[in-house]
């Protein structure tokens, strides 16, 4: 499902040359729920992101569903990240001047699908996360363990093969964040892909594979 | 997308309520300055209905002289007719073409009033100055028996007073003493030139022995040069000692008449240009700094799936849609002239200004959105997401 080849991600600025991640190989198979660890800095994040293709690889190949993707266009990935990737991250990323339902809509108005549908296919992910009640509230009045069920509903609602999650219980406590992996392993065995980064070993633990980092290194 | 769009701009209507009255006022100023150009400019095109080139203006003042003073003017006028370098001339009140001078009076047919220009001239004006008949003739000897002063109007009068009636012959009663009658009318006067615009006019003729309208309008053969005018003044003044004798070119005249109204004008359009310019920027200052402020926002469509066009479109959008709001309510303001009638001015120059202002406020919110949304939208996704 996601294959990387000697990736290399190289953050360069005027003064700085940072080597976040050095020639990583990774072979996710379809259905597998998979855990990256690693100290703080070590290139967890980078890694998500170059396999959600939020950012290029300074080297290497990417294949997502058997497709290369090579050239970074905007208009060929736009629509790969849209029909293929939900992204769950730790600060859950929710726009503050929509209600709950609007906001898990989003992905939705990238693709051809009409209000009425979008509506149905939020409140069905809405559901899923036990959030029925709350689609017309707002962010600012939701706890963090809901603001993180929204962003889950909102990446589950273009039924993405795969689920990449940066921390998402990173801002949350125990008793919530086990909500979530609750979901997440509940979603995983209705088919999703997911890739999940975390710093909790607990959590790492009920995942099928673990992945570690070490300095932009895979050590494991 | 257009619900969403509308959803984000209500939910932040209270963030947005500066920037609608911001484009609401900048709407109010456009349609004003607008409303100003698109009517001189409609005046404009119209043409003055009479010919200028080669004409003179001699204005007489009889001074301290008191001893037959119509007599004089006539005399005067017969000299000046019988000069070679003279075509035809024709004596005028003091409201001479282009000149500030003004006179009207309120005219009343059968109930109906109207202001009219009011101008005394006599038998050759529509010669001197090339004034075209529409109907009927222009006044001559034969009527200064009649016992009713003979009239021209134009045609503006002519369809304020008559409406659909043929004004010819037809007598306007003004006290118990003074009636008029309707011989001819004409089609078109703007005495004031070019930016006046087409009003109600009327020519009374003048009377014998009348010593008040002491301007004399002279139509020169092509060519006649100052050496005439020296010639003319020098005979006048001999003739008529101790008189003011002052010869103007309707050309020049006309000159100073556009400055008139072009200097205020451009002032205007330079004011309004400075506050159309500031505010521009200011708006594009509110929008360079909210859209940065939205950037999670972007990284966060990005990473769903929206292409650059797509954000770039909806930062665009959202400001469309204020736009039209503002000038929703600019609109509910501008078309109270017309509706009120404010100024007396046709209600297709405010249209037209209203058009002219909905447009160029468009363009001013595109032009000032579009590029901090296009630089917005061209943030890596992951470099977006990740400033908090
Ligand atoms: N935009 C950037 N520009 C320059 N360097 C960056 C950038 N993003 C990350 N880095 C560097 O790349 C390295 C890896 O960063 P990354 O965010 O992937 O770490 P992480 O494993 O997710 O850490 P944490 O657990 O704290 O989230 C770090 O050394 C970081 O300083
Ligand atoms: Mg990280």
């Amino acid at each position: 499902m996601i294959k990387l080849q000697n990736v290399e991600k190289v953050y360069r600025t005027s003064s700085i040359e940072t080597l976040a991640l050095n020639n990583i190989n990774l072979d996710v198979k379809k259905g597998e729920f998979v855990s990256i660890m690693g100290p703080s800095g070590c290139g967890k994040s980078t890694l998500l992101n170059i396999i959600g293709l939020l950012d290029a690889p300074s080297k290497g190949i990417i294949e997502i569903d058997g497709r290369k993707v090579e050239r970074f266009n905007d208009k060929e990935i736009a629509p790969l990240r849209n029909k293929m990737l939900g992204f769950i991250f730790q600060s859950f990323h929710l726009i503050n001047d929509l209600s709950v339902i609007d906001n898990v809509e989003i992905p939705l108005l990238y693709r051809s699908t009409n209000a009425k549908q979008r509506r149905e296919l939020a409140e069905e992910a809405l559901e899923k996360v036990g959030l029925a009640n709350r689609m017309k509230h707002f962010p600012k009045q939701l706890s963090g363990g809901q603001k993180q069920r929204v962003a889950i509903a909102r990446a589950i609602v273009g039924k993405p093969e795969i689920i990449l999650a940066d921390e998402p219980t990173g801002n949350l406590d125990s008793a919530m964040g086990n909500e979530i992996i609750n979901i997440l392993q509940s979603l995983n065995e209705d088919g999703a892909t997911i890739v999940m980064v975390t710093h909790d070993d607990a959590m790492a633990k009920r995942t099928h594979r673990l992945i570690r980092l070490f300095d932009g290194t895979q050590v494991l | 997308m257009l619900r969403h769009l509308f959803k984000l701009i209500w939910n932040k209507k209270g963030a947005h309520s500066l920037l609608i009255i911001e484009i609401w006022a900048s709407f109010m100023v456009l349609f004003g300055v607008l409303s100003l150009i698109v009517f001189n400019v409609s005046n404009y095109v119209e043409p003055i209905g009479f010919e200028y080139q080669n004409v003179w203006n001699v204005d007489l003042a009889s001074n301290q002289d008191t001893v037959e003073v119509g007599g004089k003017l006539e005399r005067i006028l017969q000299r000046i007719r019988s000069y070679q370098n003279v075509e035809s001339a024709s004596r005028m009140s003091s409201n001479t073409p282009f000149s500030a001078n003004q006179m009207n009076n309120s005219i009343t047919y059968k109930k109906t009033s109207a202001l009219a220009d009011h101008y005394n001239t006599d038998t050759d004006f529509s010669k001197t100055i090339d004034l075209p008949m529409l109907t009927g003739r222009w006044y001559n000897e034969t009527d200064l028996v009649s016992k009713f002063i003979p009239i021209v109007i134009n045609k503006k009068l002519q369809e304020k007073l008559f409406l659909d009636e043929n004004p010819l012959g037809k007598v306007i009663r003004v006290d118990e003493k003074v009636s008029y009658k309707v011989v001819g009318t004409v089609d078109k006067f703007k005495a004031k030139g070019e930016f006046m615009s087409d009003n109600p006019a009327m020519f009374q003729m003048i009377q014998k022995d009348d010593s008040w309208n002491s301007n004399i309008l002279i139509k020169t053969k092509p060519g006649t040069d100052a050496n005439f005018e020296a010639r003319l003044v020098k005979d006048i003044a001999t003739m008529l000692p101790g008189w003011g004798i002052e010869v103007s070119y309707l050309t020049e005249s006309r000159k100073n008449r556009h400055n008139l109204t072009l200097v205020p004008v451009s002032i205007f359009l330079i004011i309004s240009g400075f506050l159309l310019t500031n505010v521009a920027l200011g708006l594009f200052g509110i929008l360079n700094l909210s859209i940065a402020r939205r950037k999670n926002e972007i990284g966060l469509r990005r990473a769903m799936g929206a292409t650059e066009g797509k954000v770039t479109g909806q930062f665009l959008g959202e400001i469309w849609v204020l736009a039209t709001l503002s000038m929703v309510v600019g609109l509910v303001f501008s078309v109270q002239f017309p509706l009120l009638n404010v100024f007396d001015i046709a209600s297709s120059i405010y249209v037209t200004a209203m058009i002219a202002a909905v447009i160029i406020i468009f363009l001013i919110v595109t032009l000032c959105a579009w590029y901090p949304s296009r630089q917005a939208s061209r943030i890596h996704p992951a470099v977006a997401l990740h400033e908090e």
